[in-house]
């Protein structure tokens, strides 16, 4: 059984079609990135996927539980459980302190671990940053935050929505180093992006257009390092 | 442009301005609501102290030592009377709109039945008059008497009466002498030697010594007493202004004392001392003098309760503008990101500042003037609810709540603005 | 238990670290409550502070005896029977006719201090009555006589009950008793006052011969209209010798004036509060409106909406409670202020007021964040993500 299944999903605002009969799978731990230009559908699916909206008709198969027959109450569980995001902007709360960012993830989760958290920054590399607040932090520690908060309780699926959207070249290495790391513990990654360099990457591409998956690109030589082309 | 910028704000975020354009309303409702009432407590609350009675009474000038002194009780000694065709010209007098009420009084002494003495009072209850001026008028011992109880029976009227009837009303004490109740006739020999019969048409508790009096109508009382056309003293209720400095060098050298421009201003202003003055003016032979009693208590209690008000009003004037300070400066604040693209595409400081404001002050004249029509209707509220009459449009109120609005949005937008112009447009476009 | 230290320190972070934000919020919470408890504490001291002022009408209680007998004895014993705080002060009177320049003058005798405050609108041109030998003459006695300040004269009095007719039909000579006073000034009412002299009692008794009798008391007392006829009623029942009156014309229309006036302040503090509660309300949903994004973050990485509005109102209400306490402090010093200032007299503390401060902030604040929180939770987070 695929860890993620849709079916025939889609969404329809009024006469326009953002997803039109979207069928794909991911298998637990692939690293799979969305691609697609601008009004394609990848946010629509991201919020889908990412249990923040629900299609107009299909299935959404999480882990063998069709998410779009869930209730808005439950969708907020699973997502808890099942699904680490991180945005394009980031989203820290500019109050809280990196560490106590992670610990707001274990906070809705179960029970805040400082220790757990300190390791997860750990593992981004921001164990000498933990106490800073976002705002004294630079653009890629930011985002690494983001990805500390997004696996610190172990979810199924990581769900990246533009991650390299707001850093520059150097950081956005360090971010997809982040992701081979993730990868190579066998966490499922889906990354929806525009940018081809990231898109590369992964093992497979998908590539919406109107709504529709445009086509499916199999990466032969995945190496899990992004390769810029100037 | 500027102008559709302005626009596009009021319409598009026109939440926000609501919320604006609430707080200043409900700040100006509430500052003009206070002062409003504030500015009229004063006559208010002196209409009130009416309750207290007459704080001016007129006597015959050559009465001086009276009747008190040589315990022949009501009986007038000094022949010195006032006439009663002169009256009407108390509601003459330069201050007659201050005079609330007035009634004349006679004093007889006439014998009961059981041989007994009694006191006699005539006097008006609720008559109704004409003044030269063509206003009309209810003057009378009922308002001035409001202490009174009514123990049975019903008020002595003028209107209810005809000319000649013989009603009274008879205190408590002498009810309970007599054995006489609302209904009962007395029968009563004047000095003339003749006898009246009097029906009792009430019986009140003054807790006085008017409790043992029986009060008729003046014409009844003056016939008794053999004097018609006269009268003893009249008590006269007027709204005056507390003393100060002024009044009271009026009052101990005499108004001859004062400079032409002190006695101007003494003159046109409603002291206790200058009615008096003015009603000798108007009355022949009249001396008339504050009841310090009621005059000097009724200057306390106005200007403490003025006091409080300005204090409250204060108060309230503070809490209503530091509210809307702070939700000014909270929303402009909240547009950091809207001004940081402004100032990417190249809007310089003054040219934010000026667009800044004039949403700001657009919406705060919408929400001043709203609250201002607010606040005149909770003014009306506490008048009729605390007063029973309605309070009076002052029109320096509206000049002052502007000004307090105006400043107050000004002083709320300074921070804010400082803000907005330290703000660097990449920082905000970046998402932060 | 980690969970909860979690949740308190957000809501510390939150607070600490929004300072300036936090601060706008307090400070109208605070001025809210400042105006609560202020208007409060001044509602419920008018009364006390306005009917000492009333006090100024003079004696709203009136002694006289009901036997025979009445003497400064039964005067304090009537006056036992009342609350000693809240007289204001006591006054007795005798009266007797005495002659000035063989012409009949009602004089009084009393005691000066009683007289002071039971009197307080008495205008005296020169001094006031104070030691024996001193006459306060009233101004139509002193217009008659031509008496001035400082004058000396002579007051007769003829002692009752000594006429004595001897054996041949002739009456005997009675002998006045006389006395000098010195008149220390002219006491001007615009009432009958102004038709006596004033002496003190010791003057009287030794003018008259006889000692210990009086007329009458005149009491000022403050207190309602209600508690005035208990404590007459009490008087009447269980002081044998001393009938108690009230002066209606003083009561009755210190009760009419007094309630209009506690209603006003009523009405006032009851349209200042609701105006305020409402800008603290709309602070509120400012302070909330701005932290949208947040809330859509939360909700994002996994928090429930209950547990959003948990933390979220925690927070608000923690602000309540600081305004609360720190209005309800600012709001004690400002009645005191306006006491001061109005009344020269101090505002009695209502420890109760303090309590019912903070919690009344702490709900008003908290009510009115819940709605701005409820709504913000029911957006969908991926849209406030989006930067919509």
């Amino acid at each position: 059984m695929s860890l993620l299944e849709l079916k025939n999903v889609y969404k329809i605002y009024g006469e326009l079609h953002a997803l039109d009969d979207v069928n794909f799978k991911v298998e637990k731990g692939e690293w799979v990135s969305i691609m697609g230009p601008s009004g394609s559908g990848k946010s629509t699916m991201m919020n889908i996927i990412g249990c923040m909206d629900k299609p107009t008709k299909g299935e959404v198969l999480l882990d063998g539980v069709d998410i779009a027959k869930e209730s808005k109450k439950n969708l907020t569980t699973i997502r808890r459980d099942k699904i680490g995001l991180i945005f394009q902007q980031f989203h820290l709360v500019n109050y809280l302190t990196a560490v106590e960012n992670v610990m707001l993830a274990q906070y809705y989760h179960s029970i805040p671990d400082e220790k757990e958290a300190l390791e997860a920054l750990e593992r981004v590399g921001l164990a000498d940053r933990a106490k800073h607040l976002p705002s004294q932090l630079s653009g890629g520690e930011q985002q690494r935050v983001c990805v500390a908060r997004a696996l610190i309780n172990y979810p199924e699926i990581i769900l990246a929505d533009e991650p390299t959207g707001n850093l520059d070249e150097a950081n956005e290495e360090i971010v997809v180093d982040l992701f081979n790391k993730l990868h190579k513990d066998g966490t499922t990654l889906i990354v929806v992006t525009h940018d081809p360099e990231v898109a590369e990457v992964a093992q497979r591409k998908i590539v919406l257009r109107s709504g529709r998956i445009a086509k499916e690109v199999v990466n032969e030589n995945f190496t899990g390092k992004i390769r810029f082309t100037d | 442009m500027f102008l559709r910028s302005v626009r596009g704000t009021l319409f598009r975020q026109w939440k926000k301005m609501i919320m604006i354009a609430f707080t200043i309303a409900l700040g100006a409702s509430l500052a003009s609501a206070m002062l409003l009432v504030m500015l009229d407590v004063g006559d208010k609350v002196n209409q009130e102290l009416k309750t207290y009675g007459a704080n001016i009474t007129v006597v015959p000038k050559a009465e001086s030592v009276l009747d008190d002194l040589y315990e022949i009780e009501g009986q007038n000694t000094s022949g010195a009377y006032l006439n009663e065709d002169d009256l009407g010209k108390i509601k003459t007098i330069f201050w007659a709109f201050n005079i609330v009420d007035f009634a004349p009084f006679v004093n007889a002494q006439a014998e009961l039945q059981d041989g007994s003495r009694v006191t006699v009072v005539g006097s008006w209850y609720s008559h109704h008059m004409k003044l030269p001026t063509g206003e009309e008028l209810d003057a009378g011992i009922e308002s001035l008497r409001s202490w009174w109880e009514l123990k049975e029976g019903s008020w002595l009227s003028e209107r209810t009466a005809s000319a000649d009837s013989r009603d009274a009303m008879i205190g408590v004490n002498l009810a309970q002498r007599l054995g006489a109740k609302a209904g009962s006739v007395i029968t009563v020999k004047g000095a003339d030697g003749v006898s009246r019969d009097f029906n009792v048409t009430g019986v009140f508790d003054a807790g006085g010594e008017e409790d043992s009096y029986l009060y008729t109508y003046l014409a009844n009382a003056q016939e008794i007493a053999g004097i018609s056309g006269k009268i003893d003293s009249i008590e006269v209720s007027a709204i005056t202004t507390p003393d100060n400095e002024l009044a009271e060098l009026a009052t101990k050298n005499g108004p001859s004392s004062l400079t032409v421009s002190q006695y101007e201003k003494w003159y046109c202003t409603a002291y206790a001392s200058s009615i008096c003055w003015q009603i000798q003016e108007a009355i022949p032979n009249c001396i008339a003098s504050p009841v310090r009693q009621v005059a000097d208590s009724e200057g306390a209690i106005l200007e403490k309760t003025q006091l409080l008000m300005i204090l409250i009003t204060i108060l309230s004037l503070i809490g209503a503008a530091l509210g809307i300070c702070n939700l000014v400066t909270a929303t402009v604040m909240e547009r950091s990101q809207e001004i940081g693209l402004m100032k990417a595409i190249g809007a310089n400081n003054s040219s934010i500042s000026l667009l800044v404001l004039t949403e700001i002050f657009i919406t705060a004249i919408i929400g001043g003037i709203a609250g201002f029509f607010a606040g005149f209707g909770f003014a009306q509220i506490i008048g009729h609810s605390v007063f029973g009459s309605a309070i009076e449009f002052r029109i320096m109120v509206v000049p002052i709540v502007a000004v307090l609005v105006v400043i107050v949005t000004l002083i709320g937008c300074i921070p804010a603005i400082k803000m907005l112009l330290g703000l660097r447009p990449t920082e905000v476009l970046h998402g932060r | 238990m980690k969970k909860r230290r979690m949740f308190i320190k957000m809501i510390l972070a939150s607070l600490m670290r929004r300072r300036s934000r936090m601060v706008v919020a307090l400070l109208s919470i605070a001025i809210g409550a400042t105006i609560l408890s202020g208007l409060i504490s001044i509602y419920y001291d008018v009364p006390r502070q306005m009917g000492a002022e009333f006090r100024n009408y003079g004696a709203n209680m009136i002694f006289t005896a009901s036997g025979a007998e009445f003497t400064l004895d039964d005067v304090n014993e009537g006056r036992a029977v009342i609350d000693e705080s809240k007289i204001v002060g006591v006054a007795p009177f005798r009266y007797e006719n005495v002659r000035i320049n063989e012409k009949p003058v009602v004089a009084a005798g009393t005691d000066p201090d009683g007289v002071k405050k039971t009197s307080p609108y008495w205008r005296i041109t020169g001094n006031a009555l104070e030691k024996n030998g001193q006459l306060l003459v009233g101004a139509n006695i002193a217009d008659t006589f031509r008496l001035k300040e400082g004058q000396m004269i002579d007051v007769s009095y003829t002692p009752e009950g000594m006429e004595q007719v001897d054996e041949n039909g002739d009456r005997a000579v009675i002998e006045d008793n006389i006395k000098s006073f010195t008149v220390a000034g002219i006491l001007d009412t615009g009432g009958k006052e102004e038709d006596y002299v004033y002496m003190t009692l010791a003057d009287m008794a030794e003018l008259s011969g006889t000692q210990g009798r009086i007329d009458a008391a005149e009491l000022s007392i403050s207190a309602t209209a209600d508690e005035l006829s208990d404590y007459a009623d009490k008087i009447n029942s269980t002081v044998g010798s001393v009938h108690a009156s009230l002066v209606k014309r003083v009561t009755a229309s210190e009760a009419t004036v007094l309630t209009k006036l506690q209603a006003l302040v009523l009405l006032v503090t009851i349209v200042v509060l609701a105006l305020t509660m409402i800008c603290v309300a709309t602070t509120m949903t400012a302070v909330v409106a701005e932290r949208r994004k947040e809330i859509g973050l939360r909700k994002a990485i996994g928090a429930s909406d209950s547990s959003i509005i948990k933390e979220f109102m925690g927070e608000s209400m923690l602000l309540g409670l600081f305004g609360g306490l720190i209005g309800a402090v600012l709001g004690f010093v400002f009645a005191q202020e306006v006491s001061i200032n109005v009344f020269s007299s101090p505002i009695s503390f209502r420890p109760l007021l303090l309590p019912i401060t903070v919690l009344v902030s702490i709900i008003v604040t908290g009510l009115s964040s819940l709605m701005p929180i409820r709504s913000a939770t029911d957006v969908d987070p991926a849209l406030v993500l989006k930067g919509e």
